[in-house]
């Protein structure tokens, strides 16, 4: 499974796409299962110059019933930072937030798809 | 302290009306990302993992309490009520947004202060000694220096596209405060036989992936010779470093490619051609220096109650042991702000923290206040009898952790909490280890250690030169991390020695705390870490971390 | 075509390009000519002999400008060549051209050229450019003149600010 993510143009803030826009939650975000889909979305968000900076696809694991990133940077930007549970999106807390905390997977490199490619 | 006259200030408005309309330009689409970026990495704009993330360059260091003031005013008004002082003395904001950024830059301005040059290959914000004008062991204040050099390179025509960036700084104390030996140029004032001042120039230290320390190329430079010699080592980098491959383009690797000597050669020959045409005149640096000459000094003031609360108070004669240091006058000390208290993250300061240092810097120090290298803060000028009050104002506000340069007195870049470039975390680390040596008569039992983390190679957090660095890894999709052992940025600078296989995350605070245990068991009568380890070499340190493991 | 912008006496304005690049091996047609430094190297005195038309030549960012020290003569165009902008060779090139090798010509910006950099290209000693960023005239105009002062010595004949300060 696949998201497709990016960072806000106007304000930095880590997105998501859903259908041709963007949402803040990971929870709310479209989740891909084929391969020619998630490519389509992210052509289609590549075109959004004044919108995002830098969509990518990133892989999804199941943890506790919702999606999680597989890279460790990716739950990062999903949550927030580690030393400050109030900042970032993780200061709503939630299921949704705590299925984020619990994920195991890998780190950095690993499940950013593409990440080789685009340097 | 420097103050802006018209002609600074003029250039600072037409800078922040640049920007605003380069930003207007990018949101309106008529920038491509590709284009803008590099613009707003001239103006200390990021983009991090959460948000934009906006540098505000403190030029050497040195802030004044209305500076202050503005930089927690922006911390609550367009941040989340905090920001973080980095190894480059410089502040940074985590959670800017790009549509706030230019009327962040115009608050800056307002009280002189800019994000200019603190990203991008250009020549960065000067590194000084913090105790600059205080230090009781300096030849001469090197700040005079710095705001020459602060000028001279702002929007320099021809080397705001260097190779890779480019970072300069100055010392005046044998004891040196900056790191000097690993900036691309470190200067060391000396005084000749002649009398008069000049530099040790040394070019080509760096961090980074490959880490060196600087060779001297010219043991003595008079002092009024700087800019046009500068300008020559500059000139003969712009043309010669290596633009194919950017871990190769800082000027350490140009150095180092054709070696110390012929590298300063051709900076003859360059400076040859350049001659005095090149230099600032003497009244420009009379000028800027009058501006140095503190006034306010009392001759032999009163140290009040102040030995007789340091032996009544323990906790009071623990902060003076360790976060108060000798001043070049009688009577005056200057206190060291530690932004490392335990458990926190080392570098930040909440925007009421910022402001009460601002009012202790006005009622007690003279109105000046430093950034160090070291992600801590410096009053400089605080009269013995008012250290007391002081101490007490900063302990409440948990700013008077007693652990300057001991080991709970971590440097941490941002690390993957923050850093689109980071393999792994810093901060916990550093957090981690600092609650296991919390107990302050164990860490002044150890004595002087410098621990340093960076979340990656790129070494933001100066971990070749920590006693012990701690460098993140990625390895099979974990945090790990590698440990360094014997590096030093101070005026005996080495790059640390790799101590074994790198360790997972939750191993590394026990590695350290074995490689205290050994340090403590071997060390004899009045060592440093480091003076043991260089005589022992490594062998019982590798022995403490890995043995349990086989 | 592309847009050439000329800084006369410190007036911006939109010019025709009159000269023709001229491949290495090519025979020269005649009138303005924009040539390769080797071809410069090469054929230096026939092309300094021309009766009929200017000659301007093209560095790349590694040739050396002290190799057009003695050859400079009947060259009325530098053009020094931006690969990417982020390449600030030519800046160290056009000054050097300027102030010492005392060259009087056009020096003009060719390749990546954006408007951003206008300002330290004219301090530098450029007074011709062929933007990359779809600049006008006038926006050239304004990025050149954005800052009212200067801190440094250039190529250019503004008083830096130790200068102006002296003055007061
Ligand atoms: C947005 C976050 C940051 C990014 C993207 C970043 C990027 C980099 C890169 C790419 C390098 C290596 C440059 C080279 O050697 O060519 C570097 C070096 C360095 N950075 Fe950072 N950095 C960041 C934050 C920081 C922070 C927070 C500090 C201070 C705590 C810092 C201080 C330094 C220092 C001291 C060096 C190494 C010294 C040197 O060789 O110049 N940086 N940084
Ligand atoms: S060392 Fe690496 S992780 Fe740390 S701030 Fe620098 S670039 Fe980021």
């Amino acid at each position: 499974m696949k998201a497709l993510t990016a960072n806000r143009l106007s304000d930095g803030e880590v997105v998501f796409w859903k259908d041709g826009t963007w949402v803040e939650r990971l929870s709310e975000a479209q989740v891909f299962s084929d391969e020619a889909g998630a490519g389509e979305a992210e052509a289609s968000a590549r075109t959004q110059r004044t919108v995002v900076i830098d969509p990518y696809l990133i892989d999804l694991v199941d943890s506790a019933g919702f999606w999680a990133p597989v890279s460790y940077r990716e739950r990062i930007r999903a949550l927030g930072p580690t030393n400050h549970e109030l900042h970032g999106k993780q200061a709503e807390g939630g299921g949704a937030v705590e299925a984020l905390r619990q994920a195991h997977g890998a780190a950095r490199s690993s499940g950013r798809v593409n990440l080789i490619r685009r340097k | 302290m420097y103050r802006y006259d018209a002609i600074d200030r003029a250039v600072l408005a037409d800078r922040t009306a640049e920007f605003r309309d380069q930003v207007r330009r990018r949101l309106a689409g008529e920038l491509t990302e590709d284009q803008f970026k590099p613009l707003r990495l001239m103006n200390g704009l990021y983009l991090q993992l959460h948000a934009y993330m906006l540098r505000v360059a403190v030029p050497y260091g040195s802030l004044n309490p209305v500076q202050m003031r503005a930089l927690a005013d922006i911390a609550r008004r367009f941040d989340r009520g905090y920001g973080h002082f980095t190894t480059r003395t410089n502040i940074q904001f985590n959670w800017v947004k790009l549509d706030d950024a230019p009327d962040i830059l115009d608050a800056l301005a307002a009280v002189d202060l800019h994000a200019i040059q603190t990203s991008g290959n250009c020549i960065r914000n000067v590194t000084a000694d913090p105790y600059a004008g205080a230090a009781a062991d300096e030849l001469e204040d090197p700040r005079v220096w710095c705001e020459a050099i602060r000028q001279w390179s702002s929007l320099h025509p021809e080397f705001s596209f260097l190779p890779r960036k480019f970072k300069i700084a100055v010392t005046a104390s044998p004891h040196d405060r900056t790191a000097a030996k690993v900036h691309d140029i470190g200067l060391l004032l000396r005084r000749g036989r002649d009398g008069e001042t000049g530099f040790e120039v040394i070019v080509g230290g760096g961090m980074g992936r490959t880490p060196y320390v600087g060779p001297t190329i010219r043991a003595y430079l008079p002092s009024d010779r700087l800019f046009s010699y500068l300008e020559a080592i500059l000139r003969v980098y712009n043309r010669h470093g290596r633009r194919d491959n950017i871990y190769k383009a800082r000027i350490k690797i140009l150095v180092a490619a054709l070696g110390a000597e012929a590298f300063a050669r051709e900076v003859e020959a360059e400076w040859e051609k350049i001659g005095p045409e090149g230099d600032l005149p003497r009244a420009e640096i009379d000028r800027i220096g009058a501006a140095f000459t503190n006034p306010d000094f009392v001759a032999d003031p009163a140290s009040g109650d102040f030995e007789a609360r340091r032996a009544a108070e323990p906790a009071f004669a623990r902060f003076v042991r360790n976060n108060l240091k000798a001043h070049i006058r009688p009577g005056y000390g200057i206190v060291d702000i530690s932004l490392k208290g335990i458990g926190e993250t080392p570098g930040d300061i909440s925007a009421d923290q910022m402001d009460l240092v601002a009012d202790l810097a006005e009622r007690f120090g003279q109105g000046d206040i430093r950034s160090t290298h070291e992600q801590n803060l410096v009053l400089p000028h605080v009269r013995l009898e008012h250290v007391h009050e002081v101490w007490k104002a900063l302990d409440a506000a948990g700013l008077a952790t007693p652990n300057i340069n001991l080991i709970s007195d971590i440097i941490a870049c941002p690390g993957l909490d923050y850093c689109a470039l980071a393999n792994a975390r810093a901060i916990c680390v550093a957090q981690d280890i600092a609650r296991r040596f919390e107990t302050p008569e164990r860490a002044e039992a150890i004595g002087e250690f410098k621990i340093k983390i960076s979340g990656c190679i790129n070494a933001c957090g100066h971990h070749h030169v920590g006693h012990i660095g701690i460098l993140g890894v990625d390895k099979k999709g974990e945090e790990f991390y590698q440990l360094t052992l014997g590096g030093s940025g101070a005026e005996d600078a080495a790059v640390g020695k790799m101590l074994g296989p790198a360790l997972p995350i939750d191993r590394v605070t026990d590695a350290v705390e074995a490689i205290v245990d050994a340090y403590l068991r071997e060390r004899r009568e009045g060592e440093r870490f480091l003076d043991t380890l260089r005589r022992t070499g490594d062998a019982p340190f590798k022995e403490a971390v890995y043995a349990e493991a086989h | 075509m592309p847009k050439l912008i000329r800084s006369t006496g410190g007036v911006f304005e939109e010019v025709e390009d009159t000269f023709v690049a001229i491949e290495d091996e090519a025979a020269d047609p005649g009138g303005d000519i924009l040539v390769s430094f080797s071809r410069l190297k090469g054929g230096g005195e026939a092309l300094a002999a021309r009766s009929h038309g200017r000659l301007g030549v093209r560095l790349e960012p590694e040739d050396e400008i002290e190799d057009l020290e003695g050859r400079l003569a009947g060259v009325a165009l530098v053009a020094l060549a931006f690969p990417k902008f982020r390449d600030g060779r030519p800046f160290t090139a056009a000054r050097l051209l300027r102030t010492r090798l005392g060259f009087k010509g056009e020096i003009r910006a060719v390749g990546d050229v954006l408007r951003d950099q206008a300002g330290f290209m004219v301090r530098c000693g450029f007074d011709a450019f062929v933007p990359a960023d779809g600049a006008t005239a006038s926006s050239w105009a304004e990025a050149a003149g954005r800052h009212s002062h200067v801190y440094q010595r250039a190529a250019d004949a503004r008083a830096p600010a130790f200068v102006e300060r002296q003055g007061e």
